[in-house]
């Protein structure tokens, strides 16, 4: 049985279809690459299957219950992390990682916190303000959640994007070790090769028009 | 931490860091009710006739003057998702951005009010009045303006408009705020508009979350 | 027996709850109600402002009552509608719903506005002053507000339609809570504001003569608001589904309809 199963699903914007309506399916190790043209509404499909927006047409299942009869468990199951990293400018690296977990029920003591970001390179930009830091170092900020949490679902939309070749291969390897884990993937990655060879499933999204 | 906790938290040390929103509402209302004796004339009796009005408007134009940030920079930032994207619910959350964004702009409005209240020659007996009544009015401008936030936080401009939605449904809290000032100035009871503000207090208190949440919903979408 | 019937309604409701089936149905209607409310407006109008004799007090310039207490009759009634439509337009996505609900903003704007300049007139001889802060003033003047609040928050989402009707049902729902607040107090406030004023409606003992061209009047503004609104619904309903088949087809068919 799946664990996520959607069936002709498609977003609007404004009142035009964005894409010819999609289906998959996908159980735990598996994972999806979501690609298409710009504009295509990648990220809105991302954000909603996330639970961000509502699906305005097809259903979503998950664990055989429609999704949106179903949001509490899986917002229990599954992260997202959007084009929007989600970091506080006047708050450092350690206090934004702690409070954004912590606003999602998820308790994590200082020296994790001071280790996801070692392993993130941040290590020395604890008590730095994010508002300081450049935008690769901003995303691998709110990549480092990831190494925090264990959630089956991980919904990554662009992960790639702003990060440097010694970022981007850190970000391969533990997606690697998610679906090692028995996880779940669903992504968008513009220009990435090695993200092509890595999932199991792809979906390339055409145009309604 | 539970979540709401962590959300007030997180919110008071961002307010304390950036203070330019607590401070500048009470500049703002220095600088108004300065010109009222410039445009009045000094006399002490004309001031204390305005002052439970004055005192009320500015509180509440303060107020207006930060109400939009409830929201706008959390969806600037993306952090929305942290409290929109759990099973903790969002009306819960919606409360404790209300509850932070009070401690950080309606309680000073409510402390620093004896000051407008000197300037205006508010006779010294409306104090404990004027400050109670304060008390309990400005959480409900919170309140309101979270919806008004929520439902303006993904526009630009969105301050105006705000404002537009927001004042008319704030009417009912001008109306006995002030009035509970004026009775206590002329020596009678405030009781009854003390009453009054208290019950659409509990009445925002219980509606207001639940409505925020649905216009936070819909403007994500 | 039953279960027919609870199908009956149930499948009207969905027949109108379908733009173009409400398109369609709502057509047979515009051209009686456009003729309904014309025809009451004409005869009450007479009877109101030729027949009906006048007042002992105010002479005649009472006669404007029915112009302004219809007016502000309809300001009320359709901001009801408004909430209503916004409930379901939140709840049940209805698309229709948030149709009527946007194209009755700009009709009960407009009633509140003839209410109160009507009112402001009528003041004139009453109080001798173009406004007076009464109550019912007051709060006609908060549902002005309201009414532009709802059409503003409509116009600054207008790169979404959907989203931007979802909105300001919101807003329109949160409001009608607020409205008997908002009543309740203002009353509660010129109570001990101002003691006794003459109110406009004052408790003067109002002959049949003289209620019956109200009563006219109040039908023929309300199907005057059943035209404009469904005639406004309609051309919501094209613009916002202009991509759909229905709607090339209608478009189509009266362009047919022209040439023959």
């Amino acid at each position: 049985m799946p664990l996520i199963k959607a069936t002709d699903i498609a977003c609007q914007r404004g009142h035009h279809l964005l894409f010819e309506p999609v289906s998959f399916e996908l159980s735990l190790g598996q994972s999806l690459l979501i690609s298409g043209p710009n504009g295509i509404g990648k990220t809105t499909l991302l954000e909603s299957i996330a639970g961000l927006r509502t699906i305005q047409q097809g259903v979503i299942h998950f664990n055989d219950i429609e999704l949106s009869k179903n949001k509490d468990n899986w917002f229990d199951q599954s992260f997202f992390i959007g084009h929007r990293t989600g970091n506080k400018k006047e708050l450092n690296c350690l206090e934004n990682l702690r409070s954004f977990l912590q606003i999602q029920g998820i308790q994590i003591s200082e020296q994790q916190a001071e280790d996801a970001l070692q392993a993130v390179g941040l290590a020395g930009y604890e008590y730095q303000f994010a508002g300081s830091l450049s935008a690769g170092q901003k995303k691998r900020l709110a990549l480092a959640r990831l190494t925090l949490i264990d959630f089956p679902v991980w919904i990554l939309d662009e992960p790639f994007v702003n990060l440097d070749v010694e970022g981007c291969d850190w970000l391969l390897g533990i997606l690697k070790q998610h679906m090692d884990n028995n996880g779940l993937l669903i992504i968008t990655a513009h220009d990435n090769r090695e993200i092509q060879e890595l999932v199991s499933h792809k979906l390339l999204l055409e145009s309604s028009l | 931490m539970n979540p709401f906790l962590a959300l007030v938290k997180r919110d008071l040390t961002l307010g304390l860091r950036r203070k330019s929103q607590i401070y500048q509402p009470l500049v703002f209302q220095l600088l108004v009710v300065t010109m009222f004796p410039l445009g009045l004339g000094s006399g002490a009796k004309t001031l204390a006739l305005i002052a439970p009005a004055v005192i009320w408007i500015l509180a509440l134009l303060a107020s207006l003057l930060t109400l939009d940030q409830i929201f706008k920079n959390d969806y600037d930032d993306g952090s929305v998702e942290s409290y929109v994207l759990t099973s903790y619910p969002l009306p819960l959350s919606v409360m404790a951005k209300v509850l932070a964004h009070w401690l950080l702009t309606g309680l000073p409005l409510v402390l620093f009010s004896p000051i407008i209240a000197v300037l205006l020659h508010l006779p010294s007996s409306s104090y404990g009045v004027l400050m109670l009544s304060l008390l309990i009015g400005t959480p409900i401008f919170s309140f309101m303006g979270s919806i008004g936030s929520a439902l303006t936080m993904s526009l630009k401009h969105g301050g105006l408009l705000l404002t537009i939605l927001v004042m008319p449904l704030l009417t009912p809290v001008l109306i006995f705020g002030a009035s509970a000032v004026v009775e206590s100035s002329l020596g009678n009871s405030a009781t009854q508009p003390l009453l009054l503000l208290s019950g659409l207090l509990v009445l925002s208190f219980t509606l207001v979350p639940f409505a925020s949440a649905a216009a936070i919903k819909i403007n994500l979408e | 027996m039953h279960k027919q019937r609870t199908n009956a309604i149930v499948t009207l409701y969905h027949k109108l709850g379908s733009p173009p089936s409400f398109y369609r149905i709502s057509g047979y209607f515009l051209k009686w109600l456009l003729l309904l409310s014309i025809g009451l407006l004409i005869w009450g109008l007479y009877e109101g402002l030729v027949l009906a004799p006048a007042d002992y007090q105010q002479g005649d310039s009472f006669r404007i009552i029915y112009v302004h207490v219809p007016a502000a009759w309809m300001s009320m009634f359709v901001y009801g509608i408004m909430g209503l439509c916004g409930i379901i337009a939140i709840i049940w996505r209805m698309k229709v719903a948030e149709a009527v609900m946007m194209a009755s903003a700009p009709i009960g704007a407009w009633f509140t506005v003839i209410a109160l300049v009507t009112g402001s007139l009528w003041g004139k001889p009453m109080w001798g002053t173009w406004w007076e802060w009464d109550a019912r003033m007051t709060s006609e003047l908060i549902l002005l507000f309201l009414y532009i609040g709802i059409m503003a928050t409509y116009s600054a989402f207008s790169e979404d339609s959907r989203k931007a009707a979802r909105m300001a049902a919101l807003i329109a729902v949160v409001g009608i809570f607020n409205v008997v607040i908002i009543h309740f107090s203002v009353k509660w406030w010129s109570s001990i504001h101002q003691g006794t004023t003459v109110s406009l409606m004052g408790e003067s003992h109002i002959t049949w003569d003289m209620l019956r061209p109200l009563l006219i009047m109040a039908f023929a503004t309300k199907f005057y608001y059943g035209y404009s609104m469904l005639k406004r619904a309609r051309i919501y309903l094209l613009e916002t589904e202009s991509h759909k088949r229905w709607v090339q087809d209608t478009v189509n068919e009266s362009n047919n309809g022209d040439k023959s």
